[in-house]
């Protein structure tokens, strides 16, 4: 009697430590919106708590509605993405749903009290069981570590798909950017086509120009009028994604763009030991550490409880007829035929399963490190290339073409052609300097989120 | 670009590494002359007298007399010759000019011609007309190996006859004249008095095709030039031959370009007198305002300046009066601009319309290519003359000296005798009976208004 009121008495005990562990209100949102807020440079919510109700979305139409009045910057696309991208939000969501597991797991299964009345032949028999899974009580703070390192996972793989929206919004707002920008250059090109093909016209009204010249200078506007298009389609399909990531629509879609990108960096990013920074920066590799140290609390919880399927134990008190008897009842599944290897195999199987996903996301992040690092630095170096060599050299030929036209020694014609060209260069380095602020992006989601040094050259 | 100093070392280097200094010692003098002025005409200071000649924008070359012998020293290397102000060139020439100096002897004289080689290449120097001994003929291969750089060769000869002759390579002879090396060659008679005149200019036609912006000939040109030169130069800055009003005026020119130049005189007739083959004879003789020389030709004209003022005296091929030009640049006359302008000018900040009514450039001063000449240039008293090229003028004015060549000025005209706006009453056109009154507009649509840009 004594072991087993003891026993209860530690049943109470560990009941009441279980209890303990309770919903925190945010579902873990804080502590995932201040690593995203801490990674991105933009906080992921309007009032530090995800929005439930009708004055939360008003709210955050406001924050939203401000920020579109301007041309939307690089910085202000990735705040309202994390704010308002819909896919983002349920997965903030999905931190609720672990939390309460977490809770769920770290209390006690409720005791059954079993109650049976019988009357038959005059005598009435009362039974009552108050039954408690005993090996719920000695795994609970078990599973609750591993609850709570999965809650731990889940947090951190919630931040990273928040990083991960973070840098495919900032990649998309210079796709949008540039290639408007490139489309504004196709329109200048077909402009000055335009006019030489509309001279053309007035040469062959002069007697001046055979059909042959005039159809040549006419079949290249024709081409450029094509260009156009086909550059204001890829416009507008980028702008949409960007649309799609920012989660704006109706009257919020016709949003503003900056007319061009930024200009580049004075210098690049010098960038020491980026694999490593890798490894212990991202999020994905600190979700995959946690997994593996919850695999392996799994697999030993597995060994410890391998033998035991179920243990109950039950208060017992019988009355029966006018005397009534006190005793417990234990059950306890004898492992005749399943001694529990098959689960302590699998269970080691899944570990080593997950030790081998966390070396393989380590040659990843490390490798994307490299490249990401090596793809910034050429890109760097071209966009460079393009503004200090290509551009100036460009102007150097549009001036001098310009003196030669002066002295008679090139024709309008030379002069347009020259101009068209000089706008394929510049439609060059636009691509180039796009290129550069996708390899920074690219940089960032690699390391883990934004790079520290990199403030004041983000886009 | 290339300045003076880095175009001319190299050369310079491999010549002065490779002429020994006792070579140098028994050479005559080589005389160096930097001016593209045209020198004073050189009076024999020995030797049989002679009627010196006045080459224009250039000069003869001294001698030395060694017994009895005209020595002359050529030296064939690179130099920079001013194609007009605003424009030089790098070229090849011989004593620090291109064309080289002329070289002036009397029939009969025996004459030894010192040529060192400062370029970076062998040369030789063909005595274009000459009778000479087969070996003094100066073709390499043929007649003599090519003068080494850094060596001396020697010529020697007797000038049998007289006449007008030149001096050119015969080694890589289409690169090295395409760089301008060449010079004249006056042989004069033994008597002065024969065929003499009161003024005797000397000059070649030279053309060469330097794209604007660069400073030396495109050497493997052979039609499109777009500098065509007296001499290497191109009007504005070729000089203007002056002469004493009644001077009997000895022209002669010769052709080392590719094509031939009908050279025209204006206010004058004159007569051809001499080819490259020796005097033509008074009776064979044809009465011309222009006449054509071929390729290679020589052509000596006399005429009696007897009309004074300022008188054209040009090759008639007209885009040869005419600097560096676009050849392929369309035809705008006619093209209306309107609205297309704008257009340009948004792209090209700068653009001007121009050639819509013709291609006259007076009164434009528009930024050009580094060293280049405007395509027609030069100014006179009424204005502009958009002239350039194989251009100048023969200025006649009374009560010369015999020796002045001075420019004196443009001419002043006596009054009444220059063409002039009419103010009275205009005839009334004749016109086919029965045919519609013509709109009066049509013959202001090709007229130029004089201001030939516009700022859009």
């Amino acid at each position: 009697m004594t072991s087993l009121y003891k026993l209860v008495g530690g049943v109470s005990l560990l009941a009441l430590l279980g209890g303990c562990a309770s919903l925190s209100g945010d579902g873990g949102f804080g502590a995932v919106a201040s690593v995203s807020e801490q990674r991105t440079g933009a906080p992921a919510s309007v009032a530090g708590r995800l929005p439930r109700n009708e004055d939360d979305a008003r709210a955050l139409a406001a924050v939203i509605g401000k920020k579109l009045e301007q041309p939307l910057s690089a910085d202000d696309a990735v705040q309202v993405a994390l704010l308002n991208n819909r896919g983002l939000q349920a997965t903030y969501w999905s931190l609720g749903v672990a939390e309460a597991d977490l809770v769920q797991a770290g209390r006690v299964q409720n005791p059954v009290l079993d109650f049976k009345r019988s009357h038959g032949g005059g005598e009435v028999g009362i039974e009552r069981t108050l039954t408690f899974n005993l090996v719920g009580l000695i795994t609970a703070p078990m599973a609750s570590r591993i609850e709570g390192r999965r809650f731990e996972q889940t947090k951190l793989l919630v931040s990273n798909e928040a990083l991960k929206v973070a840098a495919d919004t900032r990649r998309a707002w210079v796709d949008a950017v540039a290639a408007a920008q490139i489309a504004d250059y196709a329109k200048q090109v077909e402009a000055s086509a335009q006019a030489s093909a509309e001279l053309s016209e007035r040469m062959r009204k002069a007697g001046n120009w055979s059909a042959l010249d005039m159809a040549r200078e006419q079949a290249y506007h024709a081409q450029t009028v094509a260009d156009v298009t086909h550059t204001q389609k890829a416009a507008v399909a980028a702008r949409e994604k960007l649309t799609r990531l920012l989660g704006l629509s109706g009257e919020q879609a016709a949003y503003r763009l900056p007319d061009h990108l930024p200009d580049l960096p004075a210098a690049p990013r010098e960038l020491a030991n980026v694999e490593q920074a890798a490894v212990d920066e991202r999020l994905d590799i600190q979700a995959a550490k946690l997994d593996t140290e919850q695999t392996a609390s799994t697999l030993g919880l597995t060994r410890t409880t391998r033998f035991i399927n179920v243990l109950d134990l039950g208060a017992v008190r019988n009355t029966d007829g006018p005397t009534a008897t006190r005793g417990y009842e234990l059950t306890l599944e004898i492992p005749l035929f399943d001694w529990g290897s098959a689960r302590v195999a699998r269970a080691e199987a899944t570990y080593m399963q997950s030790v081998n996903q966390l070396a393989q996301a380590a040659v990843q992040a490390r490798s994307e490190a490299r490249a990401s690092y090596a793809d910034y630095r050429a890109s760097y170096d071209l966009a460079r290339h393009y503004r200090d060599r290509v551009l100036p050299l460009r102007k150097q030929i549009s001036e001098q073409t310009l003196l030669r036209y002066n002295g008679m020694l090139m024709s309008v014609f030379e002069l347009l052609a020259d101009a068209r060209e000089q706008a394929t260069a510049v439609s060059g380095y636009i691509g180039a300097l796009r290129d550069y602020w996708i390899a920074q992006a690219n940089l960032e989601a690699a390391q883990g989120g934004r790079l520290s040094t990199n403030k004041g050259v983000q886009p | 670009m290339t300045d003076r100093r880095s175009f001319l070392s190299g050369a310079a280097l491999i010549g002065a590494g490779m002429v020994t200094k006792a070579a140098v010692a028994s050479l005559p003098e080589a005389p160096v002359q930097s001016s593209p002025a045209t020198q004073a005409p050189l009076s024999p200071p020995n030797g049989r007298p002679y009627n010196p000649v006045v080459t224009l924008n250039g000069w003869t070359l001294p001698w030395r007399m060694k017994d009895g012998v005209k020595e002359f020293h050529l030296v064939a290397e690179p130099v920079v010759r001013e194609i007009a102000p605003g424009m030089t060139a790098n070229l090849w020439g011989y004593n620090g000019q291109s064309p080289g100096p002329t070289i002036e002897v009397v029939e009969g004289d025996r004459v030894r011609i010192f040529v060192t080689n400062k370029l970076p290449e062998h040369t030789s120097v063909h005595w274009h007309g000459q009778r000479l001994p087969n070996g003094m003929d100066g073709v390499t291969g043929l007649t003599q190996p090519g003068i080494p750089p850094g060596k001396t060769f020697v010529y020697e000869f007797v000038a049998k006859h007289a006449g007008t002759f030149m001096y050119h390579p015969h080694a890589d002879e289409m690169a090295q004249m395409a760089m301008g090396m060449m010079g004249f060659w006056v042989t004069h008679p033994r008597d002065p008095k024969q065929h003499a005149v009161d003024r005797d200019f000397v000059f070649l036609l030279n053309a060469y095709d330097i794209d604007p912006g660069s400073y030396t000939p495109k050497i493997n040109t052979m039609t499109d030039f777009n500098l065509w030169t007296f001499n290497s130069r191109a009007f504005p800055g070729i000089d203007p031959m002056v002469v004493r009003k009644d001077d009997r005026v000895r022209i002669r020119v010769g052709n080392l370009t590719m094509t031939n130049h009908p050279v025209h005189l204006h206010g004058h007739t004159f007569e051809v007198t001499g080819t490259d083959g020796g005097w033509v004879r008074p009776a064979a003789r044809w009465p011309e305002v222009t006449t054509d020389i071929a390729v290679g030709q020589m052509r000596a004209i006399e005429f009696i300046a007897d009309e004074p003022g300022d008188w054209s005296f040009h090759c008639h091929k007209s885009h040869h009066t005419m600097n560096a030009m676009g050849h392929s640049v369309p035809t705008m006359i006619g093209v209306d601009h309107s609205g297309v302008a704008e257009k340009i000018n948004n792209l090209v900040p700068g653009y001007m319309v121009m050639g819509d009514k013709g291609a006259a450039m007076d009164g434009m001063q528009m930024p050009l290519p580094e060293n280049t000449l405007p395509m027609m240039t030069g100014d006179g008293p009424f204005g502009g003359l958009d002239m350039g090229g194989m251009f100048t003028v023969v200025k006649v004015r009374e009560g010369l000296a015999r020796n002045d060549y001075k420019d004196p000025g443009w001419y002043k005209h006596p009054p009444g005798s220059v063409a002039h706006e009419w103010t009275g009453e205009l005839p009334p056109a004749p016109r086919a009976p029965g045919a519609p009154p013509a709109k009066a507009s049509e013959a202001m649509d090709v007229k130029r208004d004089g201001d030939m840009h516009h700022h859009h």
